[in-house]
């Protein structure tokens, strides 16, 4: 492959409103039509332009190559040799996956390691080769298209990746590869025998229709495979369906995602009424996109798990095994923010109030999910309320975008967007790397309960320094890529002090208020979460006798680990290379001051202090021992904010005394209950699930059964078309 | 990174580290003068720190290695955010050092490492610590984001540095609402630093320590670097507020004479500040831990109340 890369690289103009959709418009088409022209030529718009008539072989492409002037990237194409083969790098990912879901299935009764090992590795190649394919696409600017299959004249699944999709490819094949890489090992610990063949197999198609939904270039594919994403969920979130808790979140899972594919599919079609067709164009402002964009965020906020449609998560994660929550968690969630994002970049023309909308959306999941986080003991379900958490910060900043972009401030609604897709990377980042190490911990312990843990630091070492690599991310402390992306919002926030109306900003400051509160109390979460765990003495017979896992099981979280803390340190960096100038601090420059001030302490403690060092017990008041009982519980730890935020838990507290006389002197017995109403389910949920049993009941009411009243229904709807064309005509 | 920024580094971290015990024994002084005490020496705390790295460390056989790093990383957290408030002088900024978000999370990470090493050796002392320590920073967040929104209202600018400059070129608070402002950022200092009415820095009484609880178990060297760190996190605080508001002396060159000039004043500004801030810790008692919040939402109520003045004036 012989070509030269010519990096004129303009700064992004940001006077030019259009150019910030510039993000996800294509400025390089590769245009391929059928697989037998499998030869990609690069184009630039140099040699369209001037050297149309001196190259013969220009004049068999189609005139559908766009040329636009505000690129940053030109390819040149100089000597001889083959162009390069990205759509073939592309197939061959995709073939890779494909493989992954065939080899299992083909010897499906066959309990053999192996096959569930090659397809694992399948899946880690496929990742790989996706990774590099969206970095490159990334990095340069690039779109590949690709018309797959077209059925029907109308219906094509057709695929263009942009740089937003690249982005997010990349997202999916770094979380995919190190899942897998975790999964190979640890699926020969699950129990299920040849069952867990269908476990790998399926986890392939899993991530094959979340890529396929990310390159999907029309709606019609867009739903096809996230309908496929689904159905993939709900067989991974069953697998262990012999549990009663299983059986019921998986069935509530199920019901959730068809509610939002149900939505999707509204606003899909009435996309195609305003527009006419299935592509991802504009589409204009009018009653009916204002209905698609409000039944889209519908579909999308119920897959991402915003409150009040947020309560399949918590069932959802812990029921499944560990690998399919942490890509559930870590990239299927990002899927629904990938859809959210490119229709409202591509399709719709947003409104300030669309923005005010997904901002108070954001904001409530935000606060909500982490003051829910802190009353979970059970560590995965804690973990799915931080994810409903971070997904509520990006929709916060989403709505920024969109709020600025309505306020024509193109500088601020490109760092919100910006802001918003880096905390989507980080989020998958650290929060697979924290559902792994926690599998791993609920493996060694047999246990999900972190009351009956503790002390697993000095039983499995690593897995406790990658939990708490993962810990340090997610509660936003630098240098790591969590307060990355937290700060971008922040800064986002303080700089809507530009905004003109007064009232709005008063808005936005309250927004910033409980932002603020949001990531102090996730530090609290994860200092609890971390000190239950992993901290002082075991509680249960199983955790003093934890074991460390296995190598492959520590690799792929130690991979996500070194992720976090590159992404976080280099994030300046990062930024610059791909082209955006935003006002993030130096977070290298952070970390090499804190190595430094370490370094000095050190150094001067050596030679001023004292090194002597002595082993004894813990202080508990002269106590001789001390017992595992005496430290303080995750319960225990989170009980003051359990008591300040009482109104939102609206805990129900009953205390029942019966005496024996009539002055209510000697006590003969009573109840006491603590009940934690579950809000959302009993005020949201079993209503409407009970009215919709009510109408399901009203409406089977025809069907009778009777032979004759189905005759009946049929005579009188002939009639009735007879009736009715007669009028037409 | 050019030669006055890496004097600064260097000039900054050394005056923080001088001046620090300074005040803390300045403040418990005049606590003591309002007992009707004569106290102990404004140099104590310096003896103490002595003492303290001359004796033995103490480890408890159930704690781990956050145990033996959260001395070193407390301070190193602490002493780069004392690089983003200049004491004495004003540097250019150099690649988001004095960005007022960072500052507060790298007083944030002490914080975490500080918690989890109260929760290592379990004991109960230590957890409750804890779990008090993160609830009332929590709390306490909104408040202090919407008084650094409204710093950066008024200022303009989101990096200390150029709020220092902009106020020492002023040399007066520019407008009113700085004044209610200084009021909120003592809130601020009061909880942050664990004064009265928020927790008493001095008591060892189980259910009243909340700070004092989470280093309980430290001793010897690690115990003199996590009181350097408090005193550490005082004082910046402390400069912080002093500089914004009373900003005259603070110098913007690199002239030997200003900054000397400059660090005396800070000395007798900061001198006065703790004397206040003794006063008004000796004239209430601490506050039971469930009022707090109450504490708190007036205070996010007040600072609400700043931005809505600004925004409409």
């Amino acid at each position: 492959m012989f070509f030269d890369i010519c990096k004129t690289r303009n700064r992004t103009n940001f006077t030019d409103p259009a150019i910030i959709f510039s993000f996800s418009r294509p400025d390089r088409r590769y245009n391929i039509y059928g697989l037998n022209n499998n030869r990609v030529k690069l184009i630039s718009s140099d040699d369209l332009n001037g050297d149309y008539q001196k190259n013969p072989w220009y004049a068999g492409f189609p005139a559908g190559i766009l040329s636009r002037s505000f690129n940053e990237m030109h390819y040149r194409y100089s000597g001889t040799g083959d162009g390069l083969m990205i759509l073939e790098l592309f197939i061959i990912s995709l073939f890779l996956f494909v493989l992954g879901t065939i080899i299992p299935l083909a010897c499906v009764s066959q309990d053999l390691r192996v096959l569930r090992t090659a397809s694992h590795l399948f899946t880690i190649s496929g990742s790989l080769v996706m990774g590099l394919l969206s970095l490159f696409l990334l990095i340069t600017g690039s779109v590949l298209t690709w018309d797959a299959y077209q059925p029907l004249p109308a219906f094509a699944l057709s695929f263009t990746i942009d740089r937003l999709a690249a982005f997010f490819l990349l997202l999916i094949a770094i979380v995919s590869g190190c899942v897998a890489l975790y999964a190979a090992e640890y699926i020969e610990h699950l129990d299920g025998g040849s069952r867990r063949n269908l476990l790998a197999a399926c986890t392939n198609l899993f991530i094959l229709s979340m890529v396929l939904v990310v390159a999907s270039s029309n709606t019609f594919s867009f739903l096809f495979f996230w309908e496929l994403m689904a159905g993939c969920s709900f067989l991974l979130v069953m697998y262990d369906y012999s549990r009663p808790e299983t059986r019921k979140a998986g069935i509530f899972y199920f019901v959730m995602t068809q509610l939002s594919t149900l939505f999707v599919l509204l606003g899909i079609v009435l996309l195609y009424t305003q527009t006419g067709s299935f592509a991802m164009a504009p589409a204009g402002i009018s009653f009916f996109t204002t209905l698609a964009f409000i039944a889209l965020l519908l579909g999308f906020s119920i897959k991402a798990g915003i409150i009040p449609f947020h309560k399949w998560l918590p069932y959802a994660h812990p029921a499944s095994p560990t690998p399919i929550s942490a890509l559930m968690s870590g990239v299927m969630l990002k899927i629904a923010v990938y859809g959210l994002i490119r229709f409202l970049l591509d399709v719709f023309s947003p409104e300030l109030w669309w923005g005010i909308l997904i901002l108070l959306l954001g904001t409530v999941s935000a606060v909500l999910g982490i003051i829910y986080a802190l009353k979970e003991y059970d560590i995965k379900a804690m973990l799915a309320y931080s994810s409903i958490e971070n997904t509520g910060i990006i929709f916060t900043g989403i709505g920024l975008y969109v709020i600025f972009s309505s306020y024509h401030m193109p500088e601020l609604a490109t760092i919100s967007l910006l802001a918003a897709l880096f905390h989507s990377l980080n989020h998958a980042m650290f929060k697979s790397l924290l559902f792994l190490t926690s599998g791993s911990v609920v493996h060694a312990t047999h246990t999900r309960d972190i009351e009956h843990m503790g002390g697993l630091v000095h039983r499995m070492p690593s897995t406790a320094a990658l939990f708490f690599v993962g810990a340090l991310a997610i509660a936003a402390l630098p240098p790591l890529n969590g307060f990355a992306s937290e700060v971008l919002i922040f800064i986002s926030f303080f700089s809507s002090i530009a905004v003109a109306d007064p009232l709005f900003k008063v808005l936005l400051f309250l927004c910033l208020g409980l932002f603020a509160l949001t990531s102090a109390l996730s530090a609290a979460c994860f200092v609890k979460a971390f000190g239950s765990v992993f901290l002082a003495l075991p509680r249960s017979k199983e955790s003093s006798e934890a074991e460390e896992v296995p190598f492959l099981m520590l690799l792929g979280p130690a991979i996500l680990a070194s992720a976090c803390i590159l992404l976080g340190l280099f994030a300046a960096q990062l930024f610059l290379v791909t082209g955006f100038f935003v006002p993030i601090p130096d977070m290298f420059l952070v970390g090499l001051l804190l190595l430094a001030m370490v370094v000095l302490t050190y150094a001067v403690l050596y030679f001023t202090a004292s090194r002597d060092v002595r082993v004894t017990d813990t202080w508990g008041c002269g106590n001789p021992s001390q017992q595992p009982a005496m430290e303080y519980s995750g319960h225990g730890f989170s009980e003051p904010i359990d008591i300040i935020f009482s109104t939102v838990y609206r805990t129900k507290m009953k205390n029942e005394r019966k005496f024996f006389d009539q002055k209510n002197c000697i006590f003969a017995e009573g109840t006491a209950e603590i009940r934690l109403i579950k809000v959302f389910e009993e005020y949201l949920y079993l209503p409407v699930a009970r009215a919709s049993y009510l109408a399901a009941e009203g409406v089977s009411r025809i069907q009778s059964g009777c032979l004759d009243t189905y005759l009946l229904y049929v005579f009188c709807a002939v009639i009735a078309i007879i009736v009715y064309l007669g009028w037409l005509a | 990174m050019n030669l006055s920024f890496g004097l600064y580094l260097v000039l900054n971290t050394l005056a923080v580290l001088l001046i620090a015990p300074l005040f803390v024994s300045i403040i418990k002084k005049v606590k003591a003068w309002t007992q009707g005490r004569r106290g102990p020496s404004v140099f104590q705390t310096y003896f103490n720190l002595a003492k303290l790295l001359r004796k033995e460390t103490v480890f408890s056989s159930h704690s781990s290695w956050i145990m033996r790093i959260t001395p070193l990383v407390s301070i190193a957290a602490v002493l780069v955010a004392a690089l983003f408030v200049p004491l004495v002088f004003v540097p250019e900024p150099v690649g988001g050092i004095g960005n007022i978000i960072l500052l507060l999370y790298l007083l944030a990470l002490a914080k975490f490492f500080m918690a989890l090493a109260g929760l290592d050796a379990g004991s109960s002392f230590g957890g409750m610590g804890s779990s008090r320590e993160m609830s009332i920073s929590a709390i306490i967040e909104p408040t202090t984001i919407i008084v650094f929104a409204a710093l950066v209202f008024v200022f303009k600018s989101l990096n200390i540095f150029d709020m220092f400059a902009a106020s020492a070129a002023a040399g007066a608070p520019s407008t009113p609402t700085l004044i209610l402002l200084a009021i909120s950022l003592f809130i601020i200092l009061v909880v942050e630093t664990s004064r009265i009415p928020v927790d008493n820095p001095e008591t060892h009484l189980e259910l009243t320590m909340i700070h004092e609880g989470m280093i309980l178990e430290q001793s010897g060297p690690n115990l003199a670097l996590m009181e350097l760190s408090a005193a550490v996190k005082l004082t910046l605080l402390m400069a912080l507020l002093i500089n914004l508001i009373v900003p005259f002396g603070l110098s913007t060159t690199l002239a030997a004479g200003a900054i000397v000039i400059a660090l005396v004043l800070f000395v007798v500004k900061g001198t006065v500040l703790a004397g206040v801030i003794g006063l008004f810790e000796s004239s209430m008692a601490k506050m039971r831990f469930f009022r707090l919040p109450s504490l708190f939402a007036m205070a996010f109520f007040f600072s609400t109340l700043i931005i809505i003045i600004e925004v409409f004036a």
